[in-house]
């Protein structure tokens, strides 16, 4: 083979032929003219240590997918119902308990208001249901509230939805997965000293699933909705017959309430209306229909639209069957949180045997699913914010499984976090539950209005009259929810929403002002440099890494200097002496720096060097020529280069500054070719060049 | 028991020449190749003339010649069937591939045929189809193109 190309004979004397080399072909693939493609190989590591990750990585979350594996599926209503409801039909776990927690704080009678609470709620959300019917219908495309508010608010009000939304996804993750390890806390209670630690596991889980890939338009994530919806209404079902055939265990008994460490409360109207505030975390995950409209099979609006109604239904049929249920049976919220409210009913209606147990694994099937749209939804959410200069431009990075996977970090350290400072306690964490979304709803139905108002379509007026009643709906019951809940821990959300918003135009003005200031105008040509160059090469004696650093400065410019910052001045005259003799045309100067320091005199020199410029001139750029040493392996590169990587930090943010690294290889044969010249230069005895002595150091001194 | 698929072939070598045969050819070839994990040699030869000499740097830099295998590597790719593909510079198009063929020992050899006309409208087999029908130890399928509409009878 010469040159990449093999002769060869062929059968008959003159067929003979030249086989070519394709050295493109193991990592690119010519996609048109001047064009090419990476293939994997591309992007797989080169060094043991990296493909020791990778393979680390690979059985993790899998190997990675290419961006044309993207599959898009079409999701049918009943499929859609299950997958995008799981939340929202998830809340009815733990809503009625909050409900009569509060109400427990009254004592036994007052939990006869927990169904009129319920019928309360469920009307609610009827309403929210019927307003974001019409998200749908106006935003086929996917309506969530930022891009809702964005279209028709502004962009500030657009980013307190946007932050409202990323708020109570966190939330969402830790209070479903919080209420799902409950679920299994009350069928063993032995674990509930750990549920903290079992939540924070079953949160890396959902983040490492979801790392991967995870998609949740399989069938199987139908299933634990369908069984949770079918398992609910059947205990409910057969709980009324009981009622009906006058059991006389279900005949509204007062229950038994302890009473709190600070005795019982009046029952008043401020404490009915915190239940109502606690209970609306039910509505929680309505939305999640009219973000995921273009997931929906033909015609998307009208499929999603239905589906949001029959969710909405459902939810409320077991949202209240359950609040009755419990107040049929006399049953009141564990303070204690050991037993979870839906387990005592479902323990009460059908007993604690095997079908009890796998109710239960259903309801934290549902609550890890329901978790898991908080997976699926802040990450591309954080995308949308990225991709429009709100948020770092890392989080709308697809990772090697086509997935948001800085957003899904993001998100599962937040929720982690949040479960591990609450000790898992759903009773802790609702109270900073759903005043994101409130907020998030009042916002996305008042953009509604607006869009209505200006469209003037046909019907416009009472659908934005629809909307308008769901805005006024949702902004009185989210002020319920801020007053009721803010003593109880809800002031972090107040905290934390205005700061996102903040946090997020901070980010937009950085990304702003980098636009502009690397701005090139399109129509204009670009001519050649104008500016001198200054060479300056930091040197700690002479050596190959420095010899081929001064070398590469020549070829840069021939304004060109060497630096030498010793705390020895008989040092650097022995340097001085020997580097006139073997670099004569490079100047050479020696900073003595008496109090050792070497990166802050050599920048001063710098500094220097600038301001002995005449002014009348435009000022140089500055070369500075790295000469960098770099080990075999990763872990003999921490012997070098420190003061190197030192001086690159400092000068990263140096004006009219440009850092050029020269690295000089250890092949580790112990023969390198000579610096220069033919001769071979003599090695250097201890590695530091002593006063007089002629001959270089190794060079690993290089720049360290 | 299920009967395992009789190979058409154990490896062929499949010349393509860039034009829109080559798409012909190979979905042919890559569906009967995928449930016999048969081998597949994609070859391009670039021919060059004697202005020349032969191992002039030519094929290396040209992208249209790379891409011409690249294209077959990725469709290869997808269908998940193993394919080499090798670029040869030659004097003689149809004498390179029949040696590439033998000296593969492969059992079939695929070539693509567009319907062209000479002047006067007869078809014009050119020079590469019949030298590999004549001088191919192994099977030789030739896959023609339709003709174009116009000049159908």
């Amino acid at each position: 083979m010469i040159g990449g190309r093999r002769p060869l004979s062929g059968r008959k004397v003159g067929d003979r032929r030249v086989r070519i080399e394709r050295p493109h072909s193991a990592y690119f693939r010519y996609t048109g003219p001047g064009q090419l493609t990476a293939k994997r190989a591309a992007s797989a590591p080169k060094t043991a240590f990296g493909r020791a990750w990778a393979r680390v990585k690979a059985l993790a979350i899998g190997r990675p997918l290419a961006s044309e594996e993207e599959i898009g599926e079409r999701l049918s209503k009943t499929k859609a119902l299950a997958i995008f409801s799981s939340d929202a039909i998830s809340s009815s776990t733990y809503a009625s308990e909050e409900i009569l927690r509060i109400l427990a704080l009254a004592g036994g009678t007052a939990l006869a208001f927990g169904p009129g609470i319920a019928i309360a709620i469920a009307l609610l959300l009827l309403i929210v249901a019927i307003s974001y019917r019409q998200v749908c219908m106006a935003y086929p495309s996917g309506g969530g509230a930022y891009a809702v508010a964005r279209a028709n608010l502004g962009q500030r009000i657009a980013l307190v939805a946007a932050s409202a939304l990323l708020y109570d996804y966190v939330m969402t993750v830790g209070v479903s997965v919080a209420a799902g390890i409950a679920a299994i806390t009350s069928v063993a209670p032995d674990l509930l000293p750990w549920r903290a630690e079992l939540g924070m596991a079953a949160i890396a889980l959902l983040a490492l699933a979801n790392l991967r890939g995870l998609r949740e338009s399989g069938n199987i994530f139908a299933v634990p909705t369908y069984a949770y919806v079918v398992g609910a209404l059947a205990i409910i079902g057969l709980g009324i017959a009981r009622i009906a055939s006058g059991d006389p265990a279900a005949s509204f008994p007062t229950p038994r309430v302890e009473a709190p460490p600070d005795g019982f409360e009046v029952l008043t109207i401020f404490l009915v209306l915190r239940a109502f505030a606690f209970g609306s975390v039910a509505l929680t995950g309505t939305e999640a229909i009219s973000n995921g409209v273009p997931a929906f099979k033909p015609p998307e609006a009208r499929n999603a639209a239905t589906t949001m109604l029959a969710m909405a239904l459902l939810l409320g049929i077991i949202f209240i069957g359950l609040s009755f249920l419990a107040a049929a049976f006399g049953l009141a919220p564990d303070p204690a949180e050991r037993e979870t409210l839906i387990s005592q009913v479902t323990r009460t209606v059908i007993g604690d045997g095997a079908p009890y147990v796998g109710f239960q694994a259903i309801t934290t099937l549902i609550l890890l699913l329901a978790a898991n749209t908080g997976f699926n939804g802040a990450p591309r959410l954080a995308q949308i914010l990225a991709a429009d200069g709100f948020a770092p431009r890392q989080l709308a990075l697809l990772g090697d499984r086509l997935a948001f996977s800085w957003g899904i970090v993001i998100l599962a350290a937040a929720a982690a976090g949040l479960v591990f400072v609450f000790d898992g306690s759903v009773a802790d964490l609702i109270p900073l539950y759903s005043i994101g979304i409130f907020l998030s709803f009042s916002i996305s139905q008042s953009g509604m209005v607006v869009h209505w108002a200006r469209e003037r379509a046909r019907g416009w007026t009472w659908r934005a009259a629809l909307n308008l009643g769901g805005a006024l709906v949702t902004g009185v019951v989210w002020v319920i929810i801020t007053v009721a809940k803010v003593p109880h821990g809800a002031w972090i959300a107040l905290v934390v929403i205005p700061g996102l918003v903040a946090l997020m135009e901070w980010v937009r003005r950085q990304y702003r002002g980098q636009e502009a200031e690397l701005q090139v105008a399109a129509d204009a040509a670009i001519p050649r440099p104008h500016r001198t160059q200054r060479i300056v090469v930091p040197v700690n004696g002479i050596n190959r890494a420095v010899v081929r650093a001064v070398n590469v400065g020549r070829t840069v410019g021939p304004d060109i200097r060497a630096v030498y910052v010793t705390d020895d001045p008989d040092a650097g005259e022995a340097l001085r002496e020997r580097w006139t003799r073997q670099l004569p045309d490079v100047p050479f100067v020696v900073v003595e720096s008496p109090y050792r320091s070497l990166i802050g005199p050599f920048v001063a020199y710098l500094d220097v060097l600038d301001r002995a410029w005449p002014p009348e001139q435009e000022a140089p750029t500055t070369v500075v020529v790295l000469p960098e040493y770099v080990g075999r392996h990763w872990w003999d590169r921490v012997l070098y280069n420190q003061v190197a990587r030192r001086l690159r930090s400092t000068l990263v943010g140096r004006e009219r500054t440009v850092i050029l690294d020269v690295p000089y290889r250890r092949t580790g044969s112990g023969h390198e070719p000579p610096a220069s010249g033919g001769q071979p230069l003599p090695r250097g005895v201890g590695g530091q060049p002593a006063p007089g002595d002629d001959r270089p150091t190794e060079p690993g001194d290089a720049a360290s | 028991m299920a009967e395992k698929p009789v190979p058409a072939f154990r490896r062929a070598v499949v010349a393509l020449s860039g034009g829109p045969s080559d798409e012909r050819i190979l979905r042919l070839v890559l569906e009967l190749a995928r449930p016999t994990h048969a081998e597949i040699v994609a070859a391009h030869v670039v021919e060059i003339d004697w202005t020349q000499p032969l191992d002039a740097n030519v094929a290396e830099m040209n992208e249209e010649a790379q891409s011409v295998l690249d294209r077959a590597e990725a469709r290869a790719e997808h269908a998940g069937v193993k394919i080499e593909s090798v670029l040869v510079q030659a004097r003689d198009v149809g004498a390179a591939i029949v040696d590439e063929a033998v000296e593969r020992a492969a059992d079939l050899l695929v070539l693509g045929l567009p319907y062209r006309t000479r002047f006067g409208g007869d078809f014009a087999i050119g020079r590469t189809v019949p030298y590999v029908l004549k001088n191919a130890p192994c099977a030789v399928w030739v896959a023609r193109e339709p003709m174009p509409e116009e000049q159908r009878p």
